[in-house]
């Protein structure tokens, strides 16, 4: 329980007199909103510093789920540009063969070409078919087929193998982070894209069925030898939780026994920021969805997972600025 | 919203933003308290070192102990309704400095009431005016699907999207006291700490291999297709021959297609190939003309006269005017210029070929 203005346990610098009500900010100013320095918590949340990069690049993140629209698109393009607005350069790969929206999301739509079919067709270069994020120059897209074009799945996955090598190897240095985004289920497209992966991002939503698709590809990941799993629980409402109508963000741990490299709660902004091919984690004021997002790229890129989860809404205490702001 | 909203005020001064957030309930919420003050004033002018002296607890609250135990009283009544925000905020507002000296100075004057209501409505007026221009920057309507092409109607407005600049100094989030709440957006969440043990996740990775057992199928087969002598079944994976997104065959090689991803330079393999067929189709073409040329000649010429003399057959009556003679002698030339200059490059040419 955050102390109101009033609370018992404070009461003794409590007074009417109005020099000393402002010569106590921890009171009334307490939610204050100049912009305050956070203290850092190795587990929360840490601002006011670039983030530590761990583990070998490129990092090559798979973001898969099982189940369809879970949000595993929505994830890799906030998660990505999250990466490169924290200075990492980051090719995004959309495995979405047939079915692909990613470039949707980045608003990207008009400006892809070529694909990875082309590539593989000798029709034009890898360099050609990415397509560099005029907002953050560091972030890439790649596709891997157009809507009616065919990838050859015979070798589909050696092919996204050879992609990674390719941007490992060229001129301008290797990327940061390649992030995967995977088609839903499991079968061709699935096997594809998870190929060249060594680590993987299982997204999945509070709910019992997203769960058991979550379980079982989290099973065939690890078959595959994918040992670094983590999960973001995407579309949390935390209203919900506490009615006991959701299973919460620890619920789903439990049945799944992953880490936890995010939680994003459901947000209507995600559908707003859809539609302007703007992801959610460059909106100004930003918004729960988009922090949630950018504290998961965070603890990705330090290999890091939460060690506690934001559970219950509490009634925000309110200091004398909020009050008015109503 | 809110703490957008104190972002934006946050540089005004106080009292603005007393006046210009909660309406006309704020002014009669504002009034309440000063009647209270001002009663006081009057029973005791130095009331304010009295209040001062009360919170401090020092000694001199001894001395009136009936004005004591009305403010006291005033004191329990704010703390016993602490949590209902009109109490509250007569506590704060009766705390300012500014609100209590203008009160003092022009008692129930209705020129100080008159000039808070005007200037109530003033920033009222500001205040709707900076929310109306800030809800035409929230950005991610149908607008923006509109501007990017996929929907059709120029009624609709175009908006430019906001950057949010800096990763690394987010004012919006804030970690409480004893890492036990976090704020973001205003909102406070309690922090709960994950209790998954490494133990308890490789009981469960237990569980999944034993559930789940695959191997990463390593060739695509279309339903139908015979097994290759070399191949396990179990790392077969069967494509229904109608899958609409993949083919399992391919009309270029696997090595080749290696090489076109690795390709760092140059012109792209398929347009080098495409270049080139072109190329000696021309070349071929070329040759064959050669060839005709120098076969057959004569026919040639002819082949190329015949279009002008049709050219100036369906010309001449219609634009000529009757008068045909004159006609006549002024436009042989003409027509007759173009062969003769291509027969005379073709002689030319015979002339370079043999
Ligand atoms: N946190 C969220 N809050 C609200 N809506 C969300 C959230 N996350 C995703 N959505 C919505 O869910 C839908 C599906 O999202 P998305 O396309 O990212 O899923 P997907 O897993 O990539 O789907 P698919 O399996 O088809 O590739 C979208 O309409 C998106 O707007
Ligand atoms: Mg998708």
């Amino acid at each position: 329980m955050v102390s109101l203005q009033f609370h018992p346990a404070n009461a003794k610098p409590m007074s009417l007199c109005p020099s000393f009500q402002t010569l106590n900010p921890t009171k009334t100013l307490k939610s204050y909103p100049k912009p305050r320095r956070s203290v850092a918590i190795a587990s929360a949340l840490q601002w006011n510093r670039k983030p530590q990069l761990a583990g070998e690049t490129p990092r090559v993140v798979v973001i898969t789920s099982g189940k369809g629209g879970v949000g595993k698109t929505t994830t890799t393009a906030n998660v990505g540009l999250s990466l490169a607005r924290l200075g990492f350069s980051v090719v995004a790969i959309d495995a979405d063969v047939g079915l692909r929206n990613l470039d949707l999301l980045l608003g990207l739509e008009n400006r892809v070409n070529y694909t990875v079919v082309e590539v593989l067709n000798g029709d034009c270069r890898l360099d050609q078919a990415l397509v560099r994020d005029k907002r953050w120059s560091n972030f890439e897209l790649l596709c891997i087929s157009k809507p009616r074009s065919k990838l050859p799945i015979g070798f589909g996955g050696k092919a996204l193998v050879w992609l990674v090598d390719a941007l490992k190897s060229r001129e301008e240095g290797s990327p940061d982070f390649i992030l995967i985004d995977c088609p839903a289920g499991i079968d061709a497209g699935f096997i594809t894209a998870i190929t060249p992966a060594n680590e993987a991002v299982l997204v999945t939503t509070p709910d019992i069925t997203s769960l058991r698709d979550a379980d079982r590809v989290t099973g065939l990941l690890e078959c595959d030898g994918i040992r670094d799993i983590k999960m973001i629980v995407n579309r949390v409402r935390t209203d919900m939780i506490k009615g006991e109508d959701m299973m919460s963000v620890l619920d789903v741990q439990e049945m799944l026994g992953l880490a936890l490299l995010g939680v994003i709660p459901e947000d209507s902004e995600v559908i707003r920021s859809t539609n302007r091919g703007y992801p959610l984690v460059l909106n100004k004021p930003p918004t729960l969805a988009g922090l949630a997002f950018e504290q998961a790229a965070w603890r990705l890129v330090e290999q890091d997972s939460m060690q506690a989860v934001m559970v219950e809404e509490e009634p925000k205490k309110r200091g004398f600025f909020s009050f008015f702001g109503g | 919203m809110a703490s957008i909203w104190s972002l934006q005020f946050h540089s005004l001064s106080f009292l603005l933003s007393i006046w210009g957030n909660k309406h006309w309930l704020s002014s009669n919420v504002v009034r309440l308290p000063t009647k209270l003050l001002l009663n006081h004033s009057q029973l005791k002018n130095n009331r304010k070192v009295q209040l001062r002296a009360i919170a401090g607890s020092s000694g001199s609250e001894v001395e009136q102990p009936t004005q004591n135990a009305v403010v006291n009283s005033v004191e329990r009544g704010l703390v016993l309704n602490s949590e209902h925000p009109f109490s509250r905020f007569q506590g704060t507002i009766s705390s300012f400095p500014p609100v209590v000296l203008m009160m003092k100075k022009y008692g129930g004057s209705n020129l100080v009431i008159g000039f808070c209501i005007a200037t109530a409505i003033l920033i009222i007026a500001v205040r709707a005016y900076v929310v109306g221009k800030s809800r035409d920057n929230i950005h991610g309507s149908v607008a923006d699907l509109v501007r990017r092409g996929h929907l059709r109607s120029d009624r609709r407005g175009i908006s430019s999207p906001l950057k949010y600049d800096d990763p690394f100094n987010n004012p919006l989030v804030k970690v409480g006291k004893g890492n036990s709440t976090v704020e973001m957006c205003g909102k406070v969440y309690r922090l709960a700490p994950v209790t998954l043990t490494r133990d308890q996740q490789a009981i469960h990775q237990k569980r999944r291999s034993r559930a789940y057992q695959w191997k990463r199928p390593t060739i695509f087969l279309k339903e139908g297709d015979s097994i290759p002598p070399d191949v396990d079944p179990d790392t077969i994976r069967w494509i229904p021959a109608n899958h609409p997104f993949a083919t399992t065959t391919s009309e270029i090689d696997e090595d080749l297609a290696q090489n076109n991803v690795y390709q760092k330079h140059g012109v792209p393999f398929r347009i080098q190939a495409e270049h080139e067929a072109l190329q000696r189709k021309l070349e071929a073409l070329q040759n064959d003309e050669k060839l005709n040329n120098l076969m057959i000649d004569g026919r040639n010429a002819k082949d190329f006269q015949r279009p002008f003399k049709l050219y100036s057959k369906s010309n001449d009556p219609v634009e000529e005017s009757p008068n045909n003679s004159k006609v006549v002698y002024s436009k042989p030339p003409r027509p007759k210029l173009d062969p003769n200059s291509s027969q005379g490059n073709l002689s030319s040419e015979e002339m370079q070929k043999p």
